[in-house]
This record gives structure tokens, sequence and C-alpha cells, in this order.
């Protein structure tokens, strides 16, 4: 646990340079090596007949990218989600947002004509939304107050309706179930830069918007009375989270397919070394979900090669030891 | 709740156990209608006065064998399974003071997943699938082990279990999802109906396989269910009142874990019930653990059999499991309380 | 709470009182759907035993025999029987899937022998049992075992019997002719490789792997120690692909499946491979190659490698459509 803001600010600094070059070993490490060199050489005299650099180009960098941008929104949804909730077990899939998106591309595959992931990106976008919507709408209190335990409570009931949906619907049709099982799995491989162009402004107003209620969100943590010392009533402040969440995480899920372990873990990882106050936390957040993706990405291409391991199994693999150790760790010092 | 303690303190305690005692009657009424039609319902329905001829004095035909050794079978086991998971889902909750822990959040159903699936990717053609249970099992009690030994530092603390145990949890769906990607298509399928929660092909000796189990652990929690309602007090509280707290929570554990992994060993990975079983029985006898178990054990009985039995006769001539039927009917049930349950202290 | 309670105790008694009458609802209405339910089985006959086919394979080998079963699974594609087999099996009930078959109609159809995989069914093995003689065997797409098994529980031992030693024949005839044809380029790599909407598999044992090993293919350096076959997600790993000859298996519904082929036969690793350059790129039907999983499937593949090789048919092989015994004239 980094205590002075000198040593978080120390951390966070380092974190950013191990992100970088977890960018680069994942552009620069596959099957094929691809040196620094043709790297540069790739971004300024593309040669389309260069195998190299098509791989940069068509593989490497996007699958970086996506891997960077849905590991950094998910952590950081998941840190607003259990600020929000207050309850540690929360994650961006407790609102159903999983759930919601999973199911609408799973009736997208096996009922509607929409069966690559370009198209069902939309698709999971509007299921996540559909089910968060779902969630806020019935965890509403008798004067309209959102306590946490009901969000939660929706959140789980709403996620276990749309999930046994979607699975009825792939064990009738064996055809969308192979169709879907990477993106169940979580891939970030497949994908083209074109897919994350429309979803950027999402990704970058919902990231801006998080940036400026840091201190809402600490003040959330004390208690809903807290924030209206702040100017504004605590149910905005839940919504607008709430909000911010749903982006995230549902333009994270469409982009990405099922990736359940960044968003539930890695904040604690976060909360573990820079502490409770959002405004070191959600940048910690950031980069050690942008860093655990990117390695995870990595990793994925060596564990049974050639085959490739889905980007959501290696998170877990990855993330789980050090988590397990940061649990005992913080639960031994309350 | 004003008007409830300004009565005095034998009638809280007779109403209480009316409720107790009501409820229990009128689920078991629901119960015996659910197995009734059960028995009358499935690919070609059976008159329910043959039912009966069947039951009382079975000869051997058709009707007989599909009466007692493919619709019996499967009724019985749901009705096991759903108890178990409902008692294991209820015991949980209480040890870990958290309304969102179910057999899944520690890691019991993911380790019986896990095993499960990579019996089914790597063992079925070596062992018989009959060791499928077993493995199961040992998959359930490993990944418990793992939990409480991870978690251990001079003691339980349950939130610390919690924490570890989501996080097992993640890393063991993970190594299942794995499988199933790299498996080829039907043992991928199969593993992924497994795992969705299935009673199908449920026998005789499934039934004897899961039933000593109920057996064993439904009496020692029941025994041990007032040790946790002073814990959910506080652990300073317990102390004070001469609660051995270690000793209660590792026995309680020990039941919860050993009555969801031999359900999940049966039926796949059921476990949402766990989560709403409870629940929705706490809605009609309160929280105490004590009154808690054999309500929950009947409501979790009730919402299975439901479940498998819309999943066998809702959409012939398939046979969906019954795990997406339970979540399916359990979970908009269970927002419908959410919603009426606004007066609630939520 | 006491005006509450009331409430919810009013509440349960009209639960109560509404599922009392739906069941007694229920107790009226389900006596005409059994007589509707009841299923006409003709009377056994001696010569044509009343079988049920648990397995692609099986449905194959059966029919192939002259034998018509009188239940079947569904099939994996062009649901719910193969258009190869839809005439034979006219008017045939269907008994569920494959992984899960549905016992109580098998059951009602009171057959005489059932014919399952161990491979697939064994947690069902004592109740098949317990409903008709069952032979089993312990693989899915060996298809001369599953011939073989049915044949001896049938009593059609002279039918499998020709039946094999035709298919012996072909396969020494293509040996001979593909030698002979390709020369020093003989024996040849093959990959089998067939495409999804978001990843490729090559499939190294299994029903199309182990004729090609019969008929003298060998399998790619790339693959010698893996089980089923791989899943390739990354158009990076194309090299694993690399054979001399390779057959590609498509679904021509699924437009999702035709993009995919596009974007990998586009990218220039696979302009590298040698089965690409030669020229031996040949796209294929998954149901002989794959899901039918008898010897009639077994026959149509061999045609297929017939006229990619660009070979002489010599012997007359059994169709589908000849099942009434006519087929062994040419």
């Amino acid at each position: 646990m980094l205590n002075s803001a000198a040593a978080k600010g120390m951390g966070l600094v380092i974190g950013a340079a191990l992100t970088f070059g977890a960018f680069f070993a994942s552009v620069m490490l596959g099957t094929t090596e691809i040196s620094l060199p043709t790297l540069f050489d790739a971004l300024t005299h593309y040669d389309a007949a260069n195998v190299s650099h098509i791989i940069l180009l068509t593989e490497r960098l996007p699958r970086a990218v996506i891997a960077a941008l849905v590991g950094a929104s998910l952590a950081i949804a998941g840190a607003l989600m259990q600020t929000m909730t207050r309850n540690p077990l929360a994650s961006p899939g407790i609102l159903g947002i999983n759930a919601g998106a999973m199911f609408f591309v799973v009736v997208a595959v096996s009922l509607l004509p929409l069966h690559t992931p370009t198209h069902y990106v939309w698709a999971a976008l509007l299921g996540a939304l559909v089910a968060a919507s779902l969630v806020v709408l019935l965890s509403r209190g008798r004067h309209g107050e959102l306590s946490p335990l009901r969000v939660v409570l929706a959140g789980v009931a709403v996620t276990a309706m749309f999930v046994s949906f979607s699975q009825g619907l792939l064990v009738i049709d064996q055809q969308s179930f192979e169709s879907v099982l990477y993106w169940l799995a979580g891939s970030v491989s497949g994908r083209d830069l074109s897919m994350v162009t429309p979803l950027l402004p999402l990704f970058g107003g919902a990231l801006l918007l998080s940036g400026l209620l840091v201190r809402h969100a600490n003040a959330l943590l004390l208690g809903d009375d807290m924030v209206t010392g702040l100017g504004m009533q605590a149910t905005t402040i839940k919504l607008l989270l709430g909000l911010i969440v749903i982006v995230l995480a549902g333009s994270s899920v469409a982009l990405a397919g099922m990736i359940g372990f960044v968003g539930l873990i890695v904040p604690h990882m976060a909360r573990g070394l820079f502490g409770i106050d959002h405004r070191w936390l959600l940048p910690a957040c950031a980069i050690l979900g942008a860093c655990l993706l990117l390695l995870a990405d990595t990793a994925s291409r060596f564990l049974m090669p050639p085959q490739q391991v889905p980007i959501g199994v290696m998170t877990a693999l990855i993330g789980t030891p050090f988590f397990i150790y940061l649990a005992r760790q913080k639960m031994a010092s309350q | 709740m004003t008007q409830e303690t300004a009565l005095p303190l034998h009638h809280t305690i007779e109403r209480k156990s009316a409720r107790l005692l009501n409820s229990l009657l009128l689920i078991s009424c629901l119960l015996f209608f659910s197995v009734g039609v059960s028995l009358c319902l499935g690919s070609f329905p059976t008159p329910p006065l043959q039912v009966l001829q069947t039951l009382i004095a079975p000869q051997s035909s058709d009707i007989a064998f599909i009466i007692w050794e493919l619709r019996l079978p499967r009724i019985v086991l749901a009705i096991l399974v759903g108890a178990a998971l409902a008692v294991a889902g209820a015991i949980l909750q209480s040890i870990v003071r958290n309304p969102l822990a179910s057999p899944d959040v520690i890691g019991i159903t993911s380790g019986a997943a896990l095993a499960a699936v990579l019996f089914l990717a790597l063992l079925s053609t070596t062992l018989s699938i009959r060791w499928l249970p077993v493995a199961a099992m040992l998959g359930a009690l490993v990944s418990a082990l793992l939990v409480v030994s991870l978690a251990w530092k001079s003691g339980i603390s349950p939130a610390r279990m919690v924490l570890v145990g989501i996080g097992l949890a993640a890393a063991m769906g993970a190594g299942t999802t794995l499988l199933i990607v790299i498996s080829d298509d039907t043992a991928a399928m199969t593993a992924y109906v497994w795992l969705t929660g299935s009673l199908y092909a449920a026998q005789w000796e499934d039934v004897w396989g899961l039933l000593p189990w109920i057996l064993v652990a439904v009496p020692i929690s029941l025994a041990f269910a007032r040790h946790a309602d002073a814990m959910a007090l506080g652990d300073h509280v317990a102390e004070g009142l001469g609660v051995p707290i270690l000793r209660s929570r590792i026995v309680l554990l020990a039941c919860s874990v050993a009555l969801a992994g031999a359900a999940v060993a049966f039926a796949g990975g059921l476990s949402f019930v766990g989560l709403i079983a409870p629940h929705l029985a706490a809605r009609l006898v309160g929280r105490n653990l004590a009154r808690l178990v054999p309500t929950s054990a009947l409501v979790g009985a009730l919402i299975v059999l439901n479940a498998d039995l819309l999943g066998r006769v809702a959409f012939l001539p398939k046979d969906l499991p019954v795990g997406i039927f339970v979540a399916g009917i359990g979970a908009p049930f269970f927002v419908y309380l959410l919603h009426k349950a606004r007066y609630r202290c939520y | 709470m006491p005006t509450i309670h009331a409430h919810c105790s009013k509440a349960w008694r009209r639960v109560l009182l509404l599922a009392c009458a739906a069941l007694i609802a229920f107790f009226v209405l389900a006596n005409p759907l059994q007589s509707a339910a009841q299923n006409d089985n003709p009377a056994p006959s001696v010569s044509t035993p009343r079988i049920v086919t648990l397995y692609q394979g099986a449905t194959d080998s059966a029919v192939a025999l002259g034998l018509t079963p009188i239940g079947v699974v569904d099939s994996w594609l062009e649901k719910p029987m193969y258009r190869y087999l839809r005439e034979p099996l006219e008017g045939v009930e269907h008994v569920g899937l494959e992984t899960q078959p549905n016992l109580e109609k098998i059951a009602w159809l009171d057959p005489d022998l059932v014919i399952a995989s161990d491979f697939r069914h064994a947690r069902i093995a004592p109740l098949l049992a317990a409903i008709a003689p069952t032979a089993s065997t312990n693989t899915v797409f060996g298809f001369k075992t599953t011939l073989t098994m049915i044949a001896n529980a049938t009593g059609r031992e002279t039918e499998a019997s020709q039946l094999l030693r035709l298919w012996d024949d072909r396969v020494s005839d293509f040996r001979q002719q593909i030698a002979a044809e390709l020369g020093s380029e003989w024996p040849q790599k093959v990959a089998v490789v067939r495409f999804k909407s978001d990843h490729v598999r090559i499939y190294t044992h299994g029903f199309a792997g182990s004729i090609l090993a019969e008929l003298g293919f060998e399998q790619p350096d790339t693959l010698h120690t893996q089980g089923w076959g791989m899943k390739l997600s990354s158009t990076e790993n194309i090299p694993v692909l690399n054979a001399d000859v390779m057959f590609v298996l498509l679904e021509p519904d699924d437009p999702a499946i035709a993009d995919n082929y596009q974007r990998w036969t586009a990218h220039p690793l696979w302009q590298r491979l040698s089965a690409v350059q030669n020229g031996r790129v040949f796209e294929v039907d998954p149901v002989s190659w794959m899901m039918g999983g008898g010897i009639l499937a077994a026959n149509a593949m061999l045609d297929d490698l017939y006229d990619h090789y660009k070979l002489q048919h010599q012997t007359c092989f059994p169709h589908a459509t000849d099942h009434t015994g006519e087929y062994l004239q040419c």
C-alpha cells in the first residue's frame, strides 16, 4: 500500500511505463516475431506486400489498442460500481450489462442474420443498455432512492434471467453456440480498428465524465448525505456514475465479449495499492486494467501454441494469484 | 414492526411458529401437486388414473417403465437437488452475512464445474461416465478446501473468505471456459449443457447417491442453526453468548459445501436456486436460520421441480436443461418480490 | 403487521385455490390427450427388426444394410435429416438429439433393438438396456465397426461383408490410381479444414481423417500430437494449415462463414500455402466428410476424392436411394 502522494505518483508513473511495455510486447510477440524497427517501418512506410506489416496492422495493433481500451474501461467501471453499491462483490456484470449484451448477441446470431462481430457490436451495446435500465428501474425504492443492496439484488436477478434465456437459445441451436463461443469467452482477435472508431466517442465521453466526478465519488463513499454537501443529490450522482458504468462496460463487452475478471478484481488490486481516493484510484484502475489485459493478450499466444487462449481466460489465470495475495494482505490489516 | 414488539413475547413466538407451519404446509401442498402433474406429463401425457395405477400396482409395461424409471427418479432428484442447494444457500447467506452469497460465490460450483468439464473433456473415453458425479464432488471439495486454506489467517473472516472465493471462482470459471473452447463441438455442447444445469437421464442410483448427503448435512446444520443466528449479530456478541464461533463456522460451511457439492455433482451448474430460494423463504418465515432451513428446502424443491417440468414438456420434442428455467422462473419472480418489497428496510 | 400478515395469507389462499382449479381442469382434459398420443405400432416382423439408431453413423449404416429404422436421431446439419437419407427415412420417427435422445419416445416406440454409442450414451445405457436389447460400440465415426455391429445384431452379415469388400476394392483401386497419377508427389499431406464464423478448425483424427489415412494420405507436419484437431482464431496462424492438399468444409447457407472464408483466403499468408500454390484447395460437403459417419457417407467422400484428383471411377458403389437391394448392380 502506497501511502504518500509522492509514492502514489511514482506508482502511477511506473504503472504507465509497464503498460507501455506491455503494449509493445503485445504488438511484437507472437507466432511471428516482429522487431521494433519493423514496427516503425510499418507505421511510416507501409508496404502492402510485406507480411509482417500486414500482420501488424491487421492483427497486432488493433488487438493491442482494443485490449488496452477495454481493460482500462472495465477496471474504471468496476471501481465506480463498487463505490456506488458499497459492496466489494459488485462488478459491472452485476448491473446485468454482460448478461444483457450476451442475450442480445445470442438473439442476433441465432434468430437474426447478424453473424459477425462487426454486426453484433450494436446488438451487444443495446442489450447492455436495456438490461441496465431494467435493473435501475427495478431497484428504485418507494421514494425513488437507489439503495445499493436493491441495485445488486435486482442486478443479480436480471442477469440470471438474461443468461438463462441465452442459454436456452444456445442449447437449442448448436450452430449459434459455435458462432458465439469465442465471443462468450472474450476475444480481441479478428477485430478491425474500424469497429472501434464508432465507439470511441462513447469511451471518451464516459472517461471524461468519470474524471469530472471523482470528488463526488469520494463523497459517496462516506454516505449519501455527504454528497449533498458538494451540491448534488446522491441519486443524481448515482445515476450519472451508473451511466458511466453502463457506457464503459457496455461498449467493452460489445467490442471484446465477456471478459469478466477485470471489472471485479482489478479495482480491489488498485485499492490495495493506491487507497480509496478516486483521484488516485481511477487512473490506477485504468493503468492496471490496460496492463493486465495487454499482458493477458500476449500470454494467450504462448500458452498452447498455435491455438490462442481466449483473453477472458488469460486475465483470470494471471490476475487471480495476485488478487488472492492482496485479499489476504488487505483483510489482515482491517 | 412496532405492533409486534408491543405484544408479549410468547405471542410473538407463537405467531412465528404458526407462520412457519402454515408456510411449510402450503409449500408442501404445492409440491405435492407439482409432483402429481409432473408424473402425468411428458412426451406422451398419461392420465392421472393410469399414473396412480402404475404407482400402486406396477406391471412390466412401457408406461410402468416410463413412470418408474424415467419420470419418478427425475422428479425425486429434482426435489432433492432443489432442497440441497437451497439449504446450502441459506447457510452461506447466514454465515457470510451477505444476501448475495450462494454456493457460486465461494467457488464451490466453479470447482465442481471445472472438475466435471475436465472429466468430460479428458477422461470420458477412459473412465465410465458414472464417475462424473464423483469428479464433480471432488472438485467442489478441493475448491472449498482451497478457499478455506487461502482465506485462513488465524481464523476465517467471512469477508476475506468471500473475496478469496470470488477470485478462485473467476480462475476456475476461466479454466472451464478454456476447456470448452478447445473441445470439439459435441463435447463442448455437452459441457455447456452440464454447466447450465440438467437433470436429463436422472436415474435411481443418482437419487441414492445424493440422499445420504442430505440426510447427514441438513440435521447437522439445523443443530448449529441457532449459533449461526447468534453470529449474525456480530462476532463479539456471539462470543459473549458463549457460541463456539470457529467450530460453528467450520461445521456450517462444511454442511453447505457438502450439500452444494453433492447437488451440483448430480445436476450440473444449477446454483441459482441457492441464491433465490432462501430469499423467497425468508419473506415467508424471516431470517432465523432454524426456520429458514426447512422452508428454503421446500421452496428450492418446488422451484427446481417446476423448472424441470417446463424444460421437459414446454418445448416438445426438445428436452431443455432445467437450469434455463430455474433462472427463467426464479428471476422474474424474485424481481416481482423486490418490486413488492418496497416497505421493507432493504 | 397483522394486516399485512392477513393480506399475505389471503394471497396464498388464492394461489392454492388457483392451483387446485388448474389441477382439476388438467385431470378433466388429460384423458382425451392419451388416445391422441397412441401410436399404432405395427406388429413386429421377424425379418424386419424394429431398430432405433441413436447416432448418425448408425442411421447411415442401417440404411446401407437395407433396414429402415423405426426411430432415428436428428442430424447435425440439413435438419431434420440429411438430404441423402431423406427418401429412405421418410415418415420415420425422430427421437431427439444424438447427445440427448428422448427416452420416453424410445420406450413408446417399443423397439426390438437399440443401436447406441458408448461414447455418447454411456450415461443412459442402463435405461436403454431396460427398454430393449442394446448394441453399442465405443466409437462414433468408426463406420466399419458400426456396420459390422449392426449387421451382426440384425442377421445381415452377408450384406455387410459385401459392402465392406466393395469398399476395400475401391480403396485399393484409389491407391493404385493415385500413386500412378501423382508419381513422386505421393503420398500427399492433407489438411481437412472447416470454416466457422469467427475461427477456423483443422481436423486430425475423426471420420475424414481415418478414411484419408486408410487411403494413404499423411498428416501435415504441424499437427502430429493434437487430439481431435485445433481451432485457430488468428490469421497469423495460417501456416499451421500448410499441406500438399487442402479440403475445405463449408456450410453453404451461412453468410458469416462465407465472409470469414473470404477474409482468410485474401490474406497473403494464405497465398503462401503449398496447397494454394499448387491449386489443390477443394471445397467439399461437410455432410459426407464429417457428419454422416457411415459407409454411405464414406463412399460419397471417396467419390469426391476421385473427382478432385480426376481419376476414373472403376467400381460401382451403393447409394442410399438404391437400398431396396438393387444397389450392387451397375
